[in-house]
């Protein structure tokens, strides 16, 4: 493999396993979401910001592989020969934040789900639920955070 | 001062005005109503108070008020009030004049009527769903005998022929037939119809084998099918029934027409609701007083600025009440209201998310709305959505009716707004790189690293900000040296670690750090007896420094939302690029311009407003603050479904 291809698997994994954990965070919010809605529309409006939370890991994951795939040239001008360790760089770079935010994801979906079930009691502690599943948030941040800075840090 | 005094206010008055009276606090709204009989001094009282009840009258309000709310809920449920996405937060309600109000509360006794139309409607239409479900059902039954061209009356028996309707699994089938023929001679078996699971057959046999038919066939789980009310061929009933259904729908479609006439009274229904709600909960709170013969009283708690007008309108508008107010005594658990001037007043809803504040604490809300405004702009950072934020929340603060704390929220976007547009032109972010204008100051997507030591060094000013106002805390409350132990020395400690990280400064602050460190080590234990627990638990404390470096370090998410947002921006604009030119190429471009850039708006704001408010809560309240007042709710008038606009004046 060239180390251009390596650096796209990195772009691949950032955006393919931080997809995935917003992809289940989001599903497990909505059934719950979906279930208290059946009693009472009126939260639709609520449940959906709750629902939008663990959306945030799919964005971090996109948004690393965007960069990657900057770097390497892929969008804009012409493509970059990268060396093999190159290519490593770019591939460890993007771990962090494809791990954490297939996990993370998910279970910043379960505390959101919980969130729904106290905005069906108490509607107006809505926020209370949010801080708790941003909590949950807080590594994923910071994950996002080691993956551009390693990104950046590497010399193409 | 932030947090409002409150003082203790008794209201004796005679019981002929007490209607009077609470009509008044009800429209001042500025009393919380205590419960006398669990006050403190109620057991002496006892002998010659007795609690006071509420009057007859708050039951049949109380039914009203629920017939009406049925009512409500009937047409919520058929004609249902559309709310747009906004006003599921805010609440959309029906906003009249008083004049208005007066008029569709005189009308009263038209909801009586209403809601006996209501009820006999939905009895009327709980018989059609039945009989409409009860013809379905019968349809499905009679649907595998459609093609039996004998009328249903017609399949019985006679003296020596036996008939009837069967229905069979259909892995059954086969051997039923091979056995009906192996075994008996005479019989007639017509196959109906049949479906995935089911075969369906007329049957007819003499009498003499009868038992052997029963035998066979309830050996093959046959079971028989009848229509005992039914004549006519399945097919004409089943023309017959559809016509019925059609009948069934046409009737509902009338009732439902019936309800939407009753909808002109709904705005009356929502008045009348919102006004027996009222007069429900003023009744009510009769229940909290004590009374004699002739003489009610009131206790309760007044926010000190308020008490003034409140004793001159009670003094002016009743002829014998008096009302007297003293400090709150120190164990006394009195309500917090918050007050905070100008734009601080918009971060109370930040402090509210978390909790009030108990009484004897301070009120956070003016420590931290400028990090607030300084962290929100720092996540957001562009110049473009700044403006963005800022016009919707003036927009939005034209165009919607809300309450105090929806204005709250309005003021802290457009302050987040300005504060976004503040630092996009100090980054040089305007809809990321859409339009290339430098930075006044620095790139942080250029130099992160540097960036990250800002927001660390922003972080710590913080941090020992909160320590701060807990050492101010101490001193004021009598304890000089737990200022210096607690906050003191942890100062001194954590700015010689930091001074050690600088080569230049790196002896000073060693030697600085273990003055401070031993300053925590001989007086952390203070607490512990025996010496050894107490130098024990203070070389523990040390361990404390974990604590403040996570704290530190999570003030690193500033630079990855604020880079995030630039990067997603970035990320739309080059997509918008790509798309190829022409006239096509141009929509294309402007389409996925807007979106991309509204979406990530949303997103943006959204999660620079979680964290900005997590550092608060977890890394900024964690050093002083930890809340747990009771709110103040006062006495006061409330609406679900209506707003009275205030009187215009001039």
């Amino acid at each position: 493999m060239t180390g251009t291809e390596i650096a796209l698997i990195g772009a691949a994994l950032a955006v393919g396993l931080a997809g995935i954990g917003s992809a289940i965070g989001v599903g497990i919010v909505g059934q719950s979401a979906a279930g208290l809605v059946t009693e009472d529309p009126d939260k639709f409006g609520q449940t959906l910001l709750l629902q939008a939370l663990p959306g945030t890991q799919g964005i971090y994951g996109l948004l690393a592989g965007f960069i990657i795939m900057q770097e390497v040239g892929i969008i804009g001008e012409q493509m970059l020969e990268l060396t093999v360790p190159q290519g490593y760089a770019f591939l460890m770079a993007a771990i962090p934040i494809a791990i954490v935010g297939l996990v993370s994801g998910i279970y910043q979906g379960r505390v959101s789900a919980s969130a729904v079930g106290l905005v069906a009691k108490r509607p107006e502690e809505l926020g209370k639920g949010i801080v708790y599943a941003v909590m949950v948030e807080t590594y994923a941040v910071l994950a996002l955070l080691a993956t551009i800075m390693l990104l950046f840090g590497i010399d193409v | 001062m932030p947090i409002i005094d409150m003082r203790k206010v008794y209201l004796l008055g005679h019981r002929q005005e007490r209607e009077k009276t609470f009509n008044l606090l009800q429209g001042l709204g500025t009393v919380q109503m205590l419960d006398v009989k669990s006050g403190a001094g109620w057991e002496e009282f006892q002998s010659y108070l007795e609690p006071d009840r509420p009057p007859e009258i708050v039951s049949q309000v109380d039914s009203r008020r629920s017939d009406i709310r049925y009512c409500l809920d009937f047409f919520q449920r058929y004609f249902p009030v559309k709310k747009s996405f906004i006003e599921q937060f805010t609440g959309a309600r029906l906003v009249i004049s008083p004049d208005q109000f007066a008029d569709y509360v005189d009308s009263l006794d038209q909801a009586d009527e209403v809601y006996d139309a209501c009820r006999r409607i939905e009895d009327r239409l709980a018989r059609l769903r039945n009989e409409d479900t009860q013809a379905h059902n019968l349809i499905a039954e009679l649907e595998p005998w459609k093609n039996l061209d004998l009328p249903l009356e017609e399949v019985s028996g006679g003296s020596y022929i036996s008939m009837g309707l069967y229905t069979i699994p259909l892995d059954n089938y086969p051997a039923l037939i091979d056995e009906l023929s192996d075994k008996i001679s005479i019989y007639y078996l017509e196959e109906i119809s049949s479906d995935n699971e089911f075969a369906y057959f007329y049957f007819a046999g003499l009498n003499e084998d009868r038992q052997e038919f029963a035998d066979l066939f309830k050996a093959k789980t046959v079971s028989k099918v009848t229509f005992p009310d039914l004549t006519g061929t399945a097919a004409e009933n089943i023309d017959l029934l559809q016509a019925k259904t059609e009948e069934l729908q046409q009737e509902r479609a009338d009732v439902l027409g019936e309800i939407e006439k009753l909808l002109e009274q709904r705005p009356i229904l929502m008045a009348c609701f919102d006004y027996l709600d009222n007069e429900f909960k003023k009744h009510d709170a009769v229940s909290n007083l004590a009374r004699t013969e002739n003489s009610f009283l009131l206790e309760g708690w007044v926010p000190e600025p308020v008490v003034g007008d409140l004793e001159k309108a009670v003094n002016e508008k009743t002829e014998t009440a008096v009302m007297v107010s003293r400090e709150p005594e120190p164990e006394e658990k009195v309500p917090v209201l918050l007050h905070n001037k100008g734009p601080v007043d918009a971060y109370e809803v930040v402090t509210k998310l978390f909790s009030t504040p108990k009484r004897s604490e301070i009120d956070p809300t003016p420590h931290l709305a400028p990090f607030f405004f300084l962290f929100f702009g720092i996540c957001l950072g562009d110049a473009g959505y700044g403006i963005i934020l800022a016009l919707l929340s003036v927009y939005m603060s034209r165009k919607l009716r809300v309450g105090d704390s929806g204005k709250q929220l309005l003021k802290l976007i457009l302050l987040g707004g300005l504060s976004s547009l503040v630092f996009g032109i100090l980054f040089g972010g305007y809809f990321g790189d859409l339009i290339a204008i430098p930075p006044l100051w620095f790139d942080p997507l250029e130099e992160p690293m540097q960036m990250l030591f800002y927001c660390f060094g922003i972080g710590l000013v913080q941090i020992y900000f909160g320590m701060g106002v807990q050492a101010y805390r101490n001193i004021k409350s009598g304890q000089p040296l737990s200022a210096l132990y607690d906050q003191g020395f942890w100062f001194i400690f954590l700015n010689g670690l930091i001074l050690m990280i600088l080569p230049e400064f790196q002896a000073v602050g060693q030697w600085i750090a273990i003055g401070g460190g031993a300053g925590l080590i001989l007086t952390q234990g203070r607490s512990q007896s025996g010496i050894i627990k107490k130098f024990f638990s203070g070389l523990l404390s040390l361990y404390n420094i974990t604590g403040y470096l996570s704290d530190v370090l999570s003030y690193s998410r500033l630079l990855a939302l604020g880079l995030a947002t630039a990067v997603i921006a970035t990320a739309i604009n080059s997509m918008g690029d790509m798309v190829g030119g022409g006239i096509v190429g141009a929509v294309g471009m402007t389409l996925i311009l807007l979106g991309g850039h509204l979406f990530n708006i949303i997103i943006s704001t959204l999660s620079g407003y979680v964290h900005t408010s997590r550092l608060q809560y977890v890394e900024f309240f964690s050093k002083f603050f930890e809340g747990g007042g009771e709110p103040f709710k006062p006495f006061g008038k409330t609406s679900s479904y209506v707003d009275v606009m205030e009187a215009e004046e001039g």
